[in-house]
């Protein structure tokens, strides 16, 4: 018997996977995807979505290229997984509706992938689990009032897990990040 | 062109063994399980070519983690020579190509049964533990539908009555193994039948840690810096098992986790629990290079961050 080898989907799954689960687990440190932009969207989206899910994305190209991994294109409210590759004033009140699960099953909460920059833009104080004590980070182009509603909106253990993508780079930002806006 | 060169190589197995969806689903877990600290996140749990209760969650766990970069390293109560631990490690890298060792420094991924190793594990160090039962609760309520709107109502009353009777009764806390914790704050959790030295290892750790049971279908973890603390009260504290006064036949070295080894005169040997750490004193002690990393314990006991294991009970 051969040790079996990596196709090349699943080379490029498992950096992604491997890099999302080192972002959440040290939130707002950067780690990096294999590819930038559109593409990096949706490497997330074939890493994690496929027939036994669901997503939203407004964007209409991402729409096409998610429902290729067999996962259901679904509503805002009830999509676990959802794509912003920009995030406007408008599309908050969509992010507004996606689901934070409940007492009984807070894994049902959304993750939300965001596209923005980093290094530049607010400044954000970030303090919880996977921080030794507190980090600093800037992101822009954001909505100003992404970080209220997500202050309404996530109350650990219920709430969403964010992903924040600029280029390559990821930051993770988990529903137990406490997120203060400088 | 020939067909040939538009199909992948064939193969007996999937890479990690799991199929795709199986990984897929395991890594959407593991994902939200990080997110949600102690919570036990419900999952597949597939089929494995081991039974159930030998390990196959932590299986899961390593097989949908490790690629062909990993550095792996399996232990079972502390010995990387068990048959368990054996035959782990060889399917593991039989499926996933990665390369192992013995030496906990090393490993980027541990996959471990019932024990911490005594070396501190550091940042990107992922440690992956066998649970065969994850229900804290189990003890004071067996329905685990129960048991689980309990969590969501973080009612863990029962815990603290159940620990004040053993202090009645018998005038300490009688749990050793799998002793509750309360995750950031929130979860009461159960970390796998490690022994009560090495719970506090799991107290703002700089490395992940990922629980999985795969007969009880449950995946959970600790991220890195987290509060982890043992169910206590304010007046009587959790301790570590005591080890004052023994030595290891082996190394001649104390205050690290030991296995006992009754004699047929009565008495007891010791030999510290950690083979990989072991391995690295006995090298050291015949003069050979051995990069022997800072323990969770120092050489008279003491638990490298102050403060997590209180005194003066």
């Amino acid at each position: 018997m051969t040790t079996p080898v990596m196709s090349p989907v699943d080379a490029r799954q498992h950096d992604t996977f491997t890099t999302l689960m080192w972002a959440l687990s040290y939130p707002g440190h950067a780690t990096y995807l294999l590819a930038t932009g559109a593409d990096a969207f949706a490497l997330i989206g074939e890493t994690l979505v496929d027939l036994e899910t669901g997503f939203f994305t407004p964007d209409a190209l991402l729409t096409a290229r998610l429902a290729r991994t067999g996962g259901r294109s679904l509503p805002a409210e009830s999509a676990p997984y959802q794509f912003y590759p920009r995030l406007g004033i408008s599309e908050l009140d969509l992010l507004a509706a996606a689901p934070v699960g409940s007492h009984a099953a807070p894994d049902l909460g959304a993750t939300i992938v965001i596209g923005c920059t980093f290094g530049r833009g607010t400044c954000l104080r970030l303090r919880g689990p996977g921080i030794p004590g507190i980090r600093e980070v800037l992101v822009g182009d954001l909505p100003d009032g992404l970080w209220d509603l997500r202050a309404t909106k996530v109350h650990a253990p219920l709430g969403w897990d964010i992903f924040l993508v600029a280029g390559d780079a990821v930051l993770g930002l988990p529903r137990t990040t406490a997120v203060e806006v400088r | 062109m020939i067909l040939a060169d538009l199909a992948h190589p064939r193969q007996d197995y999937s890479y990690g063994f799991l199929d795709a969806f199986a990984r897929r689903e395991l890594r959407r877990r593991i994902l939200k399980a990080i997110a949600i600290p102690g919570y036990q996140v419900p999952y597949a749990s597939r089929e494995l070519p081991i039974a159930r209760g030998w390990g196959t969650g932590g299986l899961q766990a390593t097989l949908s983690v490790a690629g062909p970069q990993d550095v792996v390293k399996v232990i079972d109560q502390g010995a990387d020579d068990s048959v368990n631990a054996a035959n782990l490690r060889r399917f593991i890298a039989r499926m996933t190509g990665v390369a192992t060792t013995t030496d906990t420094t090393m490993a980027t991924i541990i996959q471990s049964r019932h024990r911490i190793p005594e070396e501190r594990l550091t940042e990107g160090q992922l440690l992956v533990l066998q649970v065969p039962d994850p229900e804290p609760l189990r003890a004071v309520q067996p329905d685990s539908s129960q048991a689980r709107e309990m969590h969501a109502d973080a009612d863990y009353a029962q815990m603290w009555l159940s620990l004040y009777e053993q202090l009645v009764r018998f005038g300490r806390f009688m749990q050793g193994a799998s002793y509750p914790v309360i995750v950031n704050r929130r979860y009461l959790m159960s970390p796998s039948p490690i022994p009560r030295w090495d719970t506090p290892a799991l107290h703002q750790s700089a490395h992940l840690t990922i629980l999985s049971a795969g007969r009880e279908k449950r995946i959970y973890a600790v991220p890195p810096y987290t509060d982890v603390r043992p169910i206590e009260f304010s007046d009587v504290f959790f301790q570590v098992e005591d080890q004052t006064g023994r030595v290891c036949t082996l190394t001649g070295a104390g205050q690290k986790y030991m296995d006992e080894l009754p004699q047929p005169g009565g008495e007891s040997h010791f030999r510290i629990s950690d083979t990989g750490y072991v391995e690295k004193l006995l090298k050291t002690a015949h003069g050979e290079p051995s990069d022997i990393g800072p323990t969770y314990y120092d050489d008279t006991g003491r638990f490298f961050l102050p403060g997590v294991i209180k005194v003066g009970a």
